[in-house]
């Protein structure tokens, strides 16, 4: 089967809108209409791996709620996880983002949508940290083991400490690094930026599209009813 | 006067939060020239570099004075867009070298931000895969290259603007010898076609007989050379240009039966092909062999990082592994809890700090260390762990002369207790620490000697060699 190609434009502008939608439309309803359009979205992609994660993490946290919720004790945990669920598809889809397009490929994707020069710089340098942060991760997970400090979960909170700490020292020095490699190749040149992996928005991103805004109209109606 | 390229006049600069900085530094550089810039760890030649390309003071900030004049401009007249189109940076670390994670990206990223127009990309990216022999490294991820091919994309991504004066920072740190050889071999023919080439480096010796002037730098003080036989007849003591004439005694070979750790037989994926070796307690082991030949995995192996496909790896107890990069090793909140994680003994850990010169520093944050004396945490950890065997990965790789003295006093010291293993391409380190090399070459272990006088041409021997393999491979400019 023919996988999916969507423009990331798409996958932006539906992460930027479907967040705030939450204001605006009943919860439930758009919670699930999220779960379904994200699991449609990353099937048609040939995204099987990020859509059972998702489906995973989603109805797992929907069972700790069904757990808690019924308990005065741990109802807070309930409400914790029914406000992370939320987030799940989104953050699927965020995730397709980062994995799939390049850092070139992101920034252009955002010029393309008008967003203010500063802020698509800021956007780029924190998609770019993710697989940065994920590699350094994996080095200092290394090296505890090697050290013999291992995570237990008697200590938590020591545990934790280990292996956030070094990170925390390390995003300054990245920081650096980053903007100075930005600097040097020119990422402040005030005319226009063009883009060799430009893609023209086609039918299908506006398919896409269309099927999520008719999604979100289809809220509107329900709260009406 | 025009023929000067770069200009500098009474050039200062200090630092907020540190005093390593340059004072009053004056120097020309002219068109075509070929410039070594060098000087002990923290003399200020990165900072040299920065005001050059313009991060000072754009990115870092601090007290700058003095003119730099670049191609007739004033440097702080010139927005950082506007400099790099004239200057390319080439810096040691591929985190700052790149912006994206693909080559192809990272090569079209300049242009993009410039706002050439698709077509004259494509037309550039041509010419530039031509030029550096880099079509099969096109569209791939930059982490997954070798450092030799990752230092070809670096040279390729700093000149697409057409930019005439190159700056590198350590450019060999991570370099084999073969591929630091066929580096020297590029900036002379860069230079050849009209480039202007400023070096920051420790080690020079695949710059011999090229280079046209050397700044050298003491505490921020400038000490300039116009010619490489002047710097050569300095009293200053460094690295050295020919490596090869050296007169470094060899260790007697003091190792004991005892066998810390050894391979049987061991292969793993397409890395490594059937690896017998054993390591020795008492025995410095230096492993070389090119970029990318498994020397990394058989440590990996080591450490059960990884599993082998066959054959057998025997450890007692998992060794210490020193990494290059020490900011991944470090977890405890002081230089004293960071050592109590890994011996429990007040009076053994200060006596220890005490031998390392790291006594006035223990109750200061690891993180707060400069990066020798990190390195120095890393080897009081080493000795305190009493484990069987202690893995070096490239430790002098950036160093000064003293620092790699340092280090290799270090390594003896540790040799009393446990086995040694030392991933290095430092011929000057290996000289001064093995007792046994062995070199290791598309997988299989091609030799495995004691290092001795006798043998100390077999050694020759293998960098020769590496740098024969690298060199004649058809290089064009």
């Amino acid at each position: 089967m023919k996988v999916l190609k969507v423009n990331p434009v798409v996958l932006i502008i539906i992460n930027i809108i479907a967040p705030s939608m939450y204001v605006f439309l009943n919860g439930k309803y758009l919670q699930v209409f999220l779960l379904i359009f994200a699991g449609a979205l990353l099937a048609l992609m040939g995204r099987f791996k990020s859509l059972i994660a998702m489906l995973a993490v989603y109805f797992s946290m929907m069972a700790i709620y069904t757990v808690t919720v019924g308990s005065d004790k741990f109802k807070f945990i309930a409400l914790f996880f029914i406000v992370l669920v939320q987030s799940v598809p989104c953050l699927s889809l965020a995730s397709i983002l980062v994995r799939k397009y390049n850092s070139a490929q992101l920034l252009s994707a955002l010029e393309t949508i008008h967003i203010p020069r500063v802020l698509v710089i800021a956007i780029t340098i924190t998609l770019k940290y993710i697989p940065t942060f994920k590699r350094e991760f994996s080095y200092i997970l290394e090296s505890m083991r090697l050290r013999g400090i291992s995570f237990t979960w008697k200590h938590p909170i020591k545990s934790f400490q280990y292996f956030i700490v070094p990170q925390l020292f390390r995003c300054a020095a990245l920081a650096e690094e980053v903007t100075a490699a930005g600097y040097v190749k020119g990422i402040d040149v005030p005319t226009k930026r063009t883009s060799f992996f430009e893609e023209k928005i086609r039918i299908l991103d506006i398919a896409v599209l269309f099927v999520f805004v008719i999604g979100l109209a289809g809220g509107f109606l329900w709260k009406q009813i | 006067m025009e023929t000067n390229l770069i200009v500098a006049n009474n050039l200062s600069f200090n630092y907020e939060a540190s005093k390593e900085g340059i004072s009053d530094v004056n120097f020309t550089v002219g068109k075509g020239e070929i410039v070594l810039l060098t000087g002990n760890s923290g003399c200020g030649k990165s900072t040299l570099l920065k005001c050059l390309n313009g991060l000072i003071p754009t990115v870092t900030e601090g007290e700058l004075s003095g003119k730099l004049t670049i191609k007739g401009t004033d440097s702080t007249d010139m927005k950082m867009h506007q400099l790099n189109k004239i200057v390319g940076s080439v810096f040691q670390n591929p985190r700052s070298q790149f912006f994206t994670e693909n080559t192809t990206a990272e090569l079209v990223f300049s242009m993009e931000n410039y706002g050439y127009d698709k077509a004259d990309m494509q037309k550039r990216l041509k010419e530039l895969s031509d030029a550096f022999g880099i079509e099969k490294l096109m569209d791939r991820n930059i982490f997954t290259l070798s450092s030799g091919e990752r230092q070809m994309i670096a040279l390729a991504s700093v000149v697409t603007m057409k930019q005439k004066i190159l700056l590198f920072d350590e450019p060999s740190a991570n370099l084999d010898y073969g591929n630091a050889m066929l580096l020297g071999q590029i900036i002379q023919k860069m230079k050849n076609i009209g480039y202007t080439i400023i070096i920051a480096d420790h080690r020079f010796f695949y710059l011999n007989g090229i280079i046209d002037r050397v700044l050298y730098l003491d505490s921020g003080k400038l000490k300039l050379f116009c010619s490489e036989a002047d710097f050569k007849n300095c009293k200053y003591d460094t690295r050295s240009f020919n490596v090869f004439s050296l007169d470094i005694p060899c260790h007697k070979n003091s190792a004991c039966k005892n066998t810390v750790s050894s391979l049987k037989n061991v292969s793993f994926k397409n890395i490594l092909k059937d690896i017998n070796l054993e390591l020795h307690k008492g025995e410095v082991t230096v492993l070389v062999g090119p970029n990318g030949a498994g020397k990394t995995t058989i440590a990996k192996l080591l450490c059960k990082t990884y599993k082998p496909d066959s054959g057998v790896v025997d450890t007692d107890d998992l060794p210490f592994f020193i990494m290059q990069d020490p900011d991944y090793q470090l977890f405890g909140t002081s230089v004293i809890n960071e050592l109590t994680l890994v011996k429990d003994d007040l009076d053994s850990i200060k006596a220890c700090l005490d031998k390392l010169g790291l006594l006035p520093y223990m109750h200061k944050h690891p993180f707060d260390l400069s990066g020798g004396q990190k390195q120095r945490l890393q080897i009081a950890m080493a000795t305190l762990c009493e484990k069987p065997l202690i893995i070096f990965d490239e430790p002098t790789s950036g160093l000064d002369v003293y620092s790699m003295h340092n280090v290799v006093e270090e390594i003896l010291k540790l040799k009393e207790k446990a086995g040694v293993l030392v991933i290095s391409h430092d011929y000057e380190f290996i000289r001064h620490v093995a007792n046994r090399v062995v070199f290791l070459d598309e997988g299989t272990i091609k030799d495995n000697f004691i290092l001795s006088k006798d043998s100390i041409s077999n050694l020759n021997n293998i960098f020769m060699h590496m740098q024969e393999e690298r060199c004649n491979e058809k290089v064009k400019d």
